[in-house]
């Protein structure tokens, strides 16, 4: 029940994304805080610090500021395919903050789920994928069964009894050469 | 009034006699004496109201405060790995019904139009000029990775990755769905496609052909990874054609035979036909009938004379196609004329014979 209950999926590739070029997923990116209250304390800080360089490294990024008066800082991250996420960062250090912006940043918009293995290739082998025949002879297709050439044993060399039989035999032989020694 | 002021205030010194007794043992602990009963009342009028009133209406992204559509559009040609002019990526988002609605707009205003410079201009020509650098570019680029496929199947592939739901589902990723300035809204595919054929049109204009076709090739031609190439084409009559290619190339005609069986005359029958030309396997295929076996055959033997099997290598596509030298005048064969050729000389000889 909890099996089904639970969303899972295959990993997905947005677009073929990186194939070609590799096209940054998170289209804009919005910093909301308050100018005053201390639950913003450090989102303040991150601003002031931190906020130019991200900016300035991910120019595909659209960086919004939205100073609320008396709420808690939060981020909100809008992917390409149209995805929103909101995270509220209240008393996180500017640390953290940078760590939660990254982990923004990377993400393909895909919603995270467990995920469901894919056995897949895009390039299947020459051989092509086993099946029961591959290996029988095609003269099968037309006999009759039951055949009596193909219901006999396969013999291909020496079997274990017959190994063991031969040694005894050659015990017996030894042990008969021993005897008559003996007798003389 | 100042009754409830004194109240108020007897409560606060109540308070802080409290508070004082108890800072003793514990200084941050607040315990919580009531059970949000007013608030779960609210809550269920706020759902109730909701219900009501129905879902909130979809608004464009462009009305909400976050939003400074000069940034966007520069943030637009970063994320792409392009640097436009910025009045022609400007105008490759602007659809003519927009341009109209601005149009009536002023008129409505009573101003005239000939006295106003209006220089807004539509994305139609640039999506025209892009339109056909994805087809030309799409079609040569097929050509010199598919050497043996027969045009028909060139043409297949080239309409679906050209087709209107793949070019929108392509401009939405890249992020033009916001940016666009048209009347529609939710925007329609087809604004969608219009708008990223123009893209290509604004990087063909702005930074010449060679680009435009990188782009074309990063963005459009990934597409057809983990795509199957063989059902894109419809063949009708793959042992006709199979019969005419043998032909063609100098071999014998086509030889189904039964290459293995397994559970006949039940719901799991299976044949595996093998189809030989001059007592050589061309290729073999299961199938549930006998009849369904032999077509798959003539398809799989098909696909190895194009040199489009599963197996085949894939696209060359991104930092590898930086040094690809392409055959623009390549032609392919077309299927449709072999097989005339080959039936147009059956006749000749069978005429000739009787």
């Amino acid at each position: 029940m909890t099996k089904n209950l639970i969303p899972q999926d295959f990993l997905k590739n947005v677009l073929q994304n990186g194939v070609g070029r590799y096209v940054c997923q998170l289209q804009r990116i919005t910093f909301r805080f308050c100018k005053s209250h201390g639950a913003s304390r450090h989102m303040r800080d991150f601003i002031e610090n931190h906020l130019l360089g991200f900016s300035q490294k991910n120019p595909g990024v659209a960086v919004y500021l939205q100073p609320r008066r008396h709420r808690a800082p939060s981020i909100v991250a809008e992917y390409l395919n149209g995805y929103r996420e909101v995270l509220f960062l209240s008393d996180k250090q500017p640390s953290e903050i940078c760590k939660w912006t990254e982990h923004l940043r990377t993400r393909s918009g895909v919603q995270i789920v467990k995920m469901i293995n894919n056995i897949h290739t895009e390039t299947p082998s020459t051989q092509g994928i086993w099946h029961p025949f591959m290996f029988t002879d095609t003269e099968w297709a037309v006999t009759k069964f039951p055949n009596k050439k193909l219901s006999s044993v396969l013999k291909t060399g020496k079997t274990a009894t017959d190994i063991i039989l031969d040694e005894q035999t050659e015990a017996l032989t030894e042990g008969v050469k021993h005897c008559q020694i003996n007798n003389k | 009034m100042s009754a409830s002021i004194v109240r108020s205030c007897a409560f606060a010194q109540q308070m802080t006699l409290m508070t004082l007794r108890t800072c003793a043992t514990s200084v941050y602990h607040v315990s919580k004496r009531n059970y949000d009963q007013y608030r779960m009342k609210y809550l269920r009028e706020m759902y109730k109201r909701r219900l009501e009133v129905g879902p909130e209406k979809e608004r464009r992204r462009s009305e909400w405060i976050n939003w400074n559509y000069d940034s966007e559009i520069f943030a637009f040609g970063k994320r792409l790995g392009e640097e436009f002019n910025e009045t022609t990526i400007k105008q490759a988002f602007i659809h003519s019904s927009y341009v109209e609605k601005e149009r009536a707009k002023r008129a409505e205003l009573g101003l005239n139009l000939k006295d106003l410079t209006f220089d807004l201009e539509d994305n139609s020509e640039l999506a025209e000029k892009g339109a056909d650098l994805i087809s030309n570019y799409v079609k040569v680029y097929l050509r010199n990775m598919y050497p043996y496929f027969f045009e028909e199947g060139i043409c297949a592939i080239h309409n679906y990755l050209v087709s209107e739901s793949m070019l929108s589902h392509i401009a939405k990723h890249i992020g033009c769905g916001d940016l666009i300035l048209s009347e529609d809204f939710p925007v329609l595919p087809s604004t969608l496609s219009q708008t990223f054929k123009a893209v290509v049109g604004a990087v063909l204009k702005d930074r010449g052909q060679e680009k435009a076709e990188t782009f074309v090739r990063d963005f459009v031609l990934p597409q057809l990874i983990s795509k199957d190439i063989n059902e894109l084409w419809e063949v009708v009559n793959p042992m006709g054609l199979l019969t005419a290619v043998l032909a063609l190339i100098g071999k014998g005609p086509p030889e189904p035979r039964l290459l293995w069986k397994s559970g006949a005359n039940t719901i799991m029958a299976l044949y595996w036909v093998g189809i030989y030309s001059d007592k050589q396997l061309v290729a073999k295929s299961p199938g549930e009938t006998v009849t369904i076996a032999e077509e798959m055959a003539a398809r799989e033997a098909l696909k190895k004379l194009m040199k489009t099997e599963d197996s085949r290598s894939p696209l060359i596509l991104g930092r590898m196609a930086d040094n690809l030298k392409l055959d623009y005048k390549k032609v392919n064969m077309s299927a449709a004329e072999v097989l005339k050729n080959y039936y147009s000389q059956l006749k000749k000889q069978n005429t000739a014979s009787a």
